[in-house]
């Protein structure tokens, strides 16, 4: 032992680089700690396009509440007023249903998109990806480094510089938490109420503010401490993707036909010539080398923010964040091969197959989705601008008098609309000889208004021939839309009303009629 | 060190594979997260600490009882805020309060009209009205204020008169009946027959 010179390689830590296995999540230490990653920058075509994606997403969330849009934020959830603004179009509580088609249509887009290009969502629009990787972990490079700075530091014993930086971080990632959860209450309250909150004490808007304050707790829980283990136990959608996807999937993936077997970069360049002709060329000819064109230089794990190695294959860490493209392509054009050692392709087309891009689970997913999107479409742009119901009054069902047959209903309208409103109420399908009370002219409705109001119709007892349907209908005054309720007019039997009309007529004849 | 030596697997030791296997399918016995365990144990105290503290010491009355005491204190608020209907002569006083006879005009006008018409004279004004006249002072079902408002919450059901008092509750069905004595004299010689109007 003595004789050898070479220390003896320290025991893992929680602290040391793991080398990822694929039987383990790497971020789990077998103590059940947590293995903190330091991942490394990578910089290519994909970051920037992925951060540019994320640019767009947040300034987005970010601009909702401001921008109005027909008097109101282009997205405003009235939760006090039940009234939901998107971008001009208002819907009423009383649309809730609506809610069914728009998250089974989104529900539906995804299962498309994902049996497609697989984790597209997770990589580059999710909300956890693009605030981790755009806002806070861009704070924590700006103030701690790189990757080995970081590692360092948390090494490094505590000191004054080091808690200067690590509470400047935090303070950082507080307000990052505190802004973004604000906008996020803005989208319930609207933002000059959010302002008025902001300027009174908590106590008079105790559940807002504990809103925010809890809210902006977990986000930076989340984003400076829990990260990547979000998506890897947490997160219902990274699980059900897994059912999702197949061999012709769209996913990131190591080339292991090209890259194995992998051997260090020789130094001496003898290599360097075939291969650079072979970048030139487009088509990749295989070199006369017996290694493959993975150099073993890690790269690809050192910048995984979920700590996994892509090249044992696809795992269900991996958030197609694409770093380890980019991180792989930069190293390949340095050591002048290829790139696209690693990169999206379905499992099929890394094995060296054709991907089929129409397949029975597209067609399935397509169908679906279009069906949804129809169905959505069609719900949403028929929604009517008031909600009406026509009910019975309690009481007896129905009313006999010397003269008529009498029925009593309720009528409700809602104004769902934010502008007053103009509505007629008129019956359809009635016999000849009835009489309406109530509703005889036009209603006029302050926005948002509900008015209940009797409407009674009477038969004559010589026009009464039985119980019938018919329907009472609402329109505005333009006419622009009509909801119509189909309710019945009920009453007795008309040979009971008519025996009893003789009987009244002729009360002499009663003990012959008894007789027939 | 050389910088290209692979770093030691994450875990030292080999996962344990379970002895069971089903389908061919075979489990690792992996540790859980120590976070993912806090929460458990973390779920479990609250649950002894809610137990203790609602169930056994009392210090917080349970959930069961704290809506019965704001239904006591809804109930108490109500009976607080409501309305002496036994007293003819506030009835009189509120029928000569603009308030109180503007607002039951407003319902009046929404649920009355149909059947009483809007002049409140309902069979004396046009015999096909399905309400009798409010405005005389023969009435049917009794012609004291207090009778009145007894009619309107209560309805006459055989009539179809509707129990109001529960669909609008008692302040308007007090207006409504303020409303309809505006349109009559204290002490005026009332008579009551019974149905042939």
């Amino acid at each position: 032992m003595s004789e050898d010179p070479r220390p003896a390689p320290p025991r893992p830590t929680r602290d040391t680089p793991h080398r990822p296995v694929r039987d383990s999540v790497t971020t789990i230490n077998t103590d059940g700690s947590r293995y903190f990653l330091y991942p490394a920058d990578a910089r290519g075509w994909f970051l920037s396009a992925r951060r540019l994606s994320a640019y767009v997403l947040i300034a987005v969330y970010l601009l909702l509440p401001w921008v109005p849009v027909n008097g109101h934020p282009a997205v405003f959830l009235d939760v006090a007023e039940r009234r939901f603004h998107f971008l001009g179009y208002t819907l009423a509580a009383q649309d809730s249903w609506l809610l069914f088609f728009g998250v089974s249509g989104l529900g539906f887009a995804l299962f498309f998109l994902t049996a497609l290009f697989g984790r597209l969502w997770c990589g580059w629009a999710c909300p956890q990806t693009v605030f981790l990787d755009h806002v806070y972990r861009r704070i924590e490079r700006w103030i701690e480094g790189d990757a080995p700075a970081r590692r360092a530091l948390k090494l490094a014993p505590m000191s004054g510089a080091k808690f200067a930086r690590r509470l400047f971080k935090h303070t950082l990632y507080i307000l990052a938490s505190l802004a973004i959860t604000h906008l996020f209450l803005a989208y319930f309250v609207s933002l000059p109420e959010l302002w008025l909150f902001m300027h009174e004490t908590p106590g008079e808007h105790w559940s807002a503010f504990l809103f925010v304050f809890i809210a902006a707790g977990l986000l930076y829980f989340n984003f400076a401490w829990f990260r990547e283990q979000l998506c890897i136990v947490i997160c219902p959608y990274g699980r059900l993707q897994s059912a999702l996807t197949d061999d012709h999937t769209l996913v990131i993936g190591y080339d292991a036909r090209r890259g194995e077997p992998r051997g260090k970069l020789r130094h001496d360049g003898t290599e360097d010539l075939p291969r650079a002709a072979a970048h030139q060329a487009t088509v990749f000819a295989p070199p006369p080398a017996t290694t493959g064109d993975c150099i073993a230089c890690n790269r690809c794990v050192q910048v995984c923010p979920t700590g996994i190695d892509i090249r044992h294959g696809l795992q269900l860490e991996c958030i197609g964040c694409a770093a380890c493209i980019d991180a792989c392509d930069e190293v390949m054009i340095k050591v002048r091969r290829p790139t696209g050692l690693i990169r999206y392709d379905s499992l099929a087309g890394l094995s060296g197959g054709v991907t089929r891009w129409i397949r029975p689970r597209i067609i399935l997913y397509g169908v679906l989705l279009a069906v949804g999107a129809t169905v959505a479409i069609w719900s949403f742009s028929t929604v009517k601008p008031a909600n009406f119901l026509v009910y019975r009054m309690s009481g007896a069902a129905y009313f006999v008098g010397s003269e008529e047959v009498r029925d009593q209903f309720m009528v409700r309208i809602v104004n769902k609309r934010t502008v007053p409103a103009t509505f007629l109420v008129s019956t359809e399908g009635v016999p000849a000889g009835i009489r309406q009370t109530g509703f005889a002219g036009p209603v006029t409705l302050a926005p948002m208004a509900e008015l209940v109001s009797p409407l009674v119709l009477l038969v004559d007892r010589e026009h009464y021939n039985g119980p019938f349907k018919f329907s009472v209908k609402v329109t505005d005054a333009a006419r622009t839309f009509a909801l119509t309720r189909e309710v019945e007019f009920m009453g007795p039997d008309p040979r009971l009303l008519h025996e009893d009309d003789e009987e009244r007529k002729h009360p002499a004849k009663k003990k012959g009629d008894a007789h027939d | 060190m050389n910088p290209h030596q692979q770093p030691p697997a994450g875990n030292d030791s080999e996962p344990q594979l379970r002895p069971h296997s089903y389908d061919g399918i075979q489990e690792y016995d992996q540790r859980l997260p120590n976070w993912w365990l806090n929460t458990l144990y973390g779920a479990i105290v609250f649950w002894i600490a809610y137990w203790f503290v609602y169930m056994i010491a009392g210090l917080v009355a349970p959930p069961g009882a704290q809506v019965d005491a704001e239904m006591a204190r809804i109930a108490a608020l109500k009976l607080a805020d409501s309305i002496d209907v036994t007293n003819d002569n506030k009835f009189w006083e509120m029928s000569t309060n603009p308030v109180f006879v503007d607002a039951g005009r407003q319902t009046f006008n929404s649920l009355c009209i149909p059947c009483h018409l809007p002049s409140m004279r309902g069979k004396s004004e046009s015999p096909t009205a399905i309400g009798p006249d409010l405005t005389d002072m023969a009435w049917i079902h009794g012609g004291t204020p207090k009778e009145i408002y007894t009619t309107v919450s209560k309805g006459v059901i055989v009539k179809g008169m509707l129990a109001w008092e529960p669909v609008i509750g008692q302040k308007k069905t007090v207006e409504v009946v303020a409303y309809v004595l505006s349109r009559h004299q204290k002490g005026e010689p009332i008579t009551v027959q019974a149905e042939n109007k």
